[in-house]
């Protein structure tokens, strides 16, 4: 089927290509390694921040995965092949950003513990910050794929991505933010992950169809 | 507007060759054929009226050569193939990759070939998908001697099959020697 044979194409390339792969993570560390130094505190005030840290860790280090998740498809030409070919375009989307999910998702959620440990997450909270990311890194790569369509004949569109994507992508960090830190609190963190799920299921229903509209605004 | 207007009724067997100075406009109008680049005015037509969308009629071969740097020959043509719903064996590939001079680069990846190696795995596409209308915007840049050859006999033989060509291609005697039709773009 075209959905597979795409989305193994775009697994099989960002596994050659490594980077794509470990960038995320080596920059979480990098910055993680900050806290610490620039706080000068205990366990105790890293674990009160520690919620907030490890999201918008896992949230900025996907930002900067977006800009090729088009662009280069766009500049060697074989875009084209998918654009011209009888898959149709939203489909061709979504197996992308799964693409882009399984690439660089993943490895996040898998990171996020070591995160949490090293800012003394409370060991009660490790459970909803994994299911918290699960629910959003999707909308991530969903919402990425927007803002890297509408900037992939840009030379410089990695700002512009940032400055169109933030926005859509700050209920998310509210309600995976704040799932995590009702959990630290001892409280159900049931509301927010419902409410990250409903995002989810808008990002699926809306992002294909609004990537592939500017896709075609690009192309034509 | 790009360039003065032109018509162009094209019939199997038949060649097109489009010329016109740099910068009048030759690719875009290729692009805007393929279905790549939207017409500000005019169409396109294809005769048959089964046929809802012309494009799965037509390859377009460009500046742009859409092969995958990170993956081999044999999976950039794999990967054209089933995208277009074909099933092609891997030992077909490896037959049609030998037929275009690159026999035992099957496992290399496309970002190791040379510029003119590039552009016989792009033009393997073409036989892959075997379809009816060829678009080829300067198809012989970057080709050497025997590979222009290679070329011109595919093209001919294409025409033979009752396909038809379109092609823009600079110093080339033998496609002017063969084109039913020369269209020349002029500045608006």
């Amino acid at each position: 089927m075209r959905f597979w044979t795409l989305l193994r194409r775009d697994v099989l390339v960002a596994w050659r290509k490594k980077s794509g792969l470990y960038q995320p993570l080596v920059f979480q560390l990098l910055v993680v390694t900050m806290f610490p130094l620039g706080l000068g505190a205990g366990a105790q005030t890293l674990a009160k921040i520690s919620p907030a840290v490890v999201w918008i860790l896992a949230l900025l280090s996907t930002l900067i995965t977006f800009e090729h998740l088009f662009k280069d498809d766009y500049e060697d030409g074989s875009m084209d092949l998918y654009y011209l070919s009888d898959m149709s375009l939203p489909m061709a989307v979504l197996a992308k950003a799964m693409a882009h999910w399984i690439t660089t998702g993943i490895p996040v959620i898998l990171f996020a513990p070591i995160i949490g440990m090293l800012l003394h997450l409370p060991n009660q909270s490790f459970g909803i910050l994994l299911l918290s990311l699960a629910l959003a890194t999707p909308i991530f790569s969903l919402l990425g794929a927007v803002g890297s369509a509408l900037t992939m004949n840009l030379r410089n569109g990695g700002m512009l991505i940032s400055v169109l994507v933030l926005p859509l992508m700050s209920p998310v960090l509210i309600f995976g933010a704040g799932a995590v830190l009702e959990s630290t609190l001892g409280n159900s963190a049931q509301g927010h992950l419902l409410m990250l799920l409903g995002c989810l299921v808008l990002a699926i229903s809306l992002a294909p169809v609004t990537t592939a509209a500017a896709i075609r605004i690009n192309l034509e | 507007m790009l360039f003065a207007p032109v018509n162009l009724e094209l019939k199997p067997r038949q060649l097109a060759l489009l010329s016109g100075a740099n910068g009048t406009g030759k690719t875009t109008l290729m692009e805007a054929i393929a279905g790549i680049r939207l017409l500000s005015a005019g169409q396109v037509q294809f005769s048959d009226n089964n046929s809802h969308t012309w494009q799965h009629h037509s390859h377009y071969l460009g500046h742009k050569l859409g092969n995958k740097g990170a993956l081999t020959c044999a999976e950039n043509l794999a990967f054209v193939a089933q995208i277009n719903g074909l099933d092609v064996t891997e030992r077909e590939l490896s037959a049609l990759l030998a037929s275009a001079g690159l026999a035992g680069y099957d496992f290399q990846q496309a970002s190791d070939l040379s510029a003119g190696q590039k552009k016989r795995l792009a033009v393997c596409r073409l036989l892959l998908l075997n379809k009816t209308f060829w678009l080829l915007d300067e198809p012989f840049v970057n080709l050497d001697h025997a590979g222009c050859d290679w070329l011109f006999q595919l093209i001919t033989a294409h025409l033979d099959q009752g396909g038809a060509v379109l092609i823009t291609a600079h110093d080339q005697q033998n496609i002017t020697a063969l084109a039913h039709h020369h269209i020349t773009l002029e500045p608006a």
